[in-house]
């Protein structure tokens, strides 16, 4: 692919205040990839997402998106590489005073010169492809938690960013829906060449689509393991790695 | 406009030739040739352009099959915008029954364009809202405003009952929050409290002792001052600031816990919501207002005393007036009232909370609801008592 990676992340240091998360990160997400990242619970996933999004400011370090670093960028500057990527956050997050075709056109109304039809066939699209273009009416507290995901996916792809961040999309989905999820996932990353960056917990959606892992720990407060989820499921010599991946209880492996 | 300026630079990233070109082979035969990075943003014009072009040559070639071909082998990318351009130019070319053909379409698109079939389901008939006539909202107005009537009154009910409850196990309530609540909305509201009450003291002095001077009765400015503040004013004043205050920060409080389903937790989990959010809050209205009316009262009383001073009439002067005029019972009554008020805040700023719909706008239309309901009850309790105060003489 290109050379610029989508996104490269040096010395981050993730934290709030003096209670740091998560220290010296480096990783490259190269463009076209599916990234996954892992760890347990509270360990700083989300925290993580939220600053390679520059939502909140690292403590210390860089990310660079598509080779603009975000933590510096200010102003139009700024506001250019955030419309780069979409983001899907944990709860949906969708405006509820607007219903689901215009939570999706709102990010177009305002960056694009489309006509309403234009945008409305656009945001038609996006549902469709998350399988919601039935509801496309319903406003987003009249639709079950899982549909709100899904409704959210299609809006942070809106304007079509090359890098889209989905923070647990699969949890709370059923089986189903959540394999459609994946491969709708695979499409664009395969054929449109989006890159994404997943947090998630689900093994058999990790199996299915990521292309690369990094799993973090609370402990070390940095990366214990990097690849494909395959490999290290089988070849990893890390208890706690080899634990996640093979879904082992605590108890056993004390 | 300081966003679309940010953005412009992406949109001129595009060769100066358009992404899409509307090419006519013959009166049947047209084509639309896609190139280069075709996105949101260079599609913007191009995308109208073509579907006017097209829209004029479908209808000249009606009912003659025109052809059209859709070229996309210049394509160098291709996203999102790009299928719902084909697909909005396919659908119109269907509509008008020509016939449509990709070609050149790069392989990996394939499997994407196919997720959108049919795609006659992007193009849902326009829905149009049945318009209501008057005689249906003012039956559905009526509706509501007796629904609400009847919330009102059972939330009466299960409140007065719950309120004997906690007499009864004064060691269940829970204390903790009644602090909280209290504090809330009893010590944090003296600063505006006062501020209001001694302005109004200045205010209602200064406009008395105009007229009043005209009729050499200055002397009697400070007995009607202080009679007024300590039957009327004090309360009101007192409760009207309560009603912005702590009636809609309950309503909020309580409103988003309802959108949470905190509330529903705590139903689901046997406990009854009214004992554990709303008694509380009531009981700290009922502790906190008769004590914040008697600092309006006193607040007021003290400012209209200054305020006489510029009209020569002495703090002892004043002072003495009061006694003669002021009754025990004046402020009693009022403080009764004052506690009634408190009630009315508190437990209708609880209410409008429990009654929340869903999303974060139906806390702030809560909200609303509680200031402007709190405040129309507490004229219409006002109202109540005067009419009592007038036949009982208390």
């Amino acid at each position: 692919m290109t050379s610029t990676p989508a996104i490269e992340v040096k010395n981050l240091t993730v934290g709030y205040g003096s209670n740091i998360l998560l220290q010296n990160l480096n990783f490259t997400v190269s463009s076209g990839e599916i990234f996954v990242i892992l760890g347990g619970s509270g360990c700083g996933k989300s925290s993580l997402l939220s600053n390679l999004n520059g939502l909140h400011q690292p403590l210390a370090g860089d990310v660079l998106i598509e080779g603009q670093n975000i933590t510096t960028a200010v102003g139009a500057e700024r506001q250019k590489i955030m419309t780069s990527f979409g983001m899907m956050y944990q709860q949906g997050a969708l405006f509820g005073s607007m219903n689901l075709l215009d939570n999706v056109t709102l990010f177009m109304e305002e960056y694009t010169q489309l006509t309403q039809a234009q945008m409305q066939l656009l945001a038609r699209c996006k549902l469709d492809l998350v399988g919601l273009l039935p509801y496309e009416s319903y406003m987003p507290n009249e639709i079950s938690g899982g549909m709100q995901k899904r409704a959210a996916i299609a809006r942070a792809m809106a304007l079509d960013p090359k890098i889209l961040f989905l923070d647990e999309p699969s949890a709370g989905l059923d089986p189903i829906t959540s394999a459609d999820l994946d491969s709708t996932i695979l499409d664009l990353s395969k054929n449109l060449g989006f890159t994404f960056v997943v947090v998630s917990h689900e093994l058999a959606s990790i199996y299915a689509i990521a292309d690369k892992v990094i799993m973090l720990d609370k402990q070390t407060k940095g990366i214990i393991a990097e690849g494909d989820p395959k490999v290290l499921r089988d070849t990893s010599k890390d208890p706690r790695v080899h634990q996640f991946f093979n879904r082992i209880m605590s108890k056993e492996v004390a | 406009m300081s966003v679309s300026q940010a953005i412009s630079p992406m949109a001129k990233a595009s060769p100066d030739s358009p992404v899409a070109e509307w090419i006519l082979l013959d009166s049947l035969n047209a084509k639309v040739a896609l190139k280069g990075k075709v996105n949101v943003y260079t599609l913007a014009h191009t995308w109208t352009l073509v579907r006017e072009k097209q829209d004029a040559w479908l209808l000249q070639s009606q009912g003659k099959n025109p052809i059209l071909t859709f070229d996309a082998s210049q394509v160098t990318s291709l996203d999102g915008s790009g299928f719902a351009f084909l697909i909005d130019v396919e659908e119109a070319q269907k509509t008008a029954g020509g016939q449509f053909v990709v070609t050149g379409l790069d392989p990996r698109y394939q499997p994407l364009l196919k997720e959108f079939d049919p795609i006659a389901n992007l193009f849902p008939p326009p829905v149009v809202k049945p318009k209501r006539s008057f005689v249906v909202s003012t039956g559905m107005a009526t509706q509501n405003f007796l629904d609400d009537a009847a919330g009102l009154i059972t939330f009466t009910g299960h409140l007065s009952a719950d309120l004997v409850w906690s007499l009864r196990n004064p060691a269940r309530v829970r204390w903790g929050d009644f602090v909280n609540a209290a504090v809330q909305a009893g010590i944090a509201a003296l600063p505006i409290v006062g501020l209001v009450a001694f302005l109004i003291g200045v205010i209602l002095s200064f406009q008395s002792a105009i007229g009043m001077q005209q009729f050499g009765a200055i002397s009697f400015v400070g007995p009607l001052v202080s009679l007024g503040i300590f039957r009327e004013l004090g309360p009101l004043i007192t409760a009207i600031l309560l009603a912005g205050r702590s009636s809609a920060a309950f309503a909020a409080e309580i409103g988003t816990m309802t959108v949470n389903n905190e509330v529903d937790a705590l139903v689901t989990g046997g406990l009854s919501p009214i004992r554990f959010l709303i008694v509380p809050r009531v009981l700290a209205g009922i502790l906190v207002t008769p004590i914040l009316t008697l600092f309006a009262d006193i607040v007021s009383v003290f400012s209209s005393a200054l305020t006489l001073i510029i009209y020569g009439v002495p703090m002892v002067n004043f002072y003495n007036g009061m006694v003669q005029v002021v009754a025990i019972e004046d402020v009693m009554s009022g403080l009764v009232k004052a506690t009634l008020f408190g009630v009315v805040v508190s437990a209708v700023g609880c209410l409008r909370g429990m009654q929340t719909g869903t999303g974060a706008a139906a806390v702030g239309i809560s909200a609303t609801r509680a200031v402007v309901s709190s405040i129309v009850l507490i004229v219409l309790v006002d109202g109540i008592f005067a009419f009592i105060s007038y036949k009982t003489g208390f």
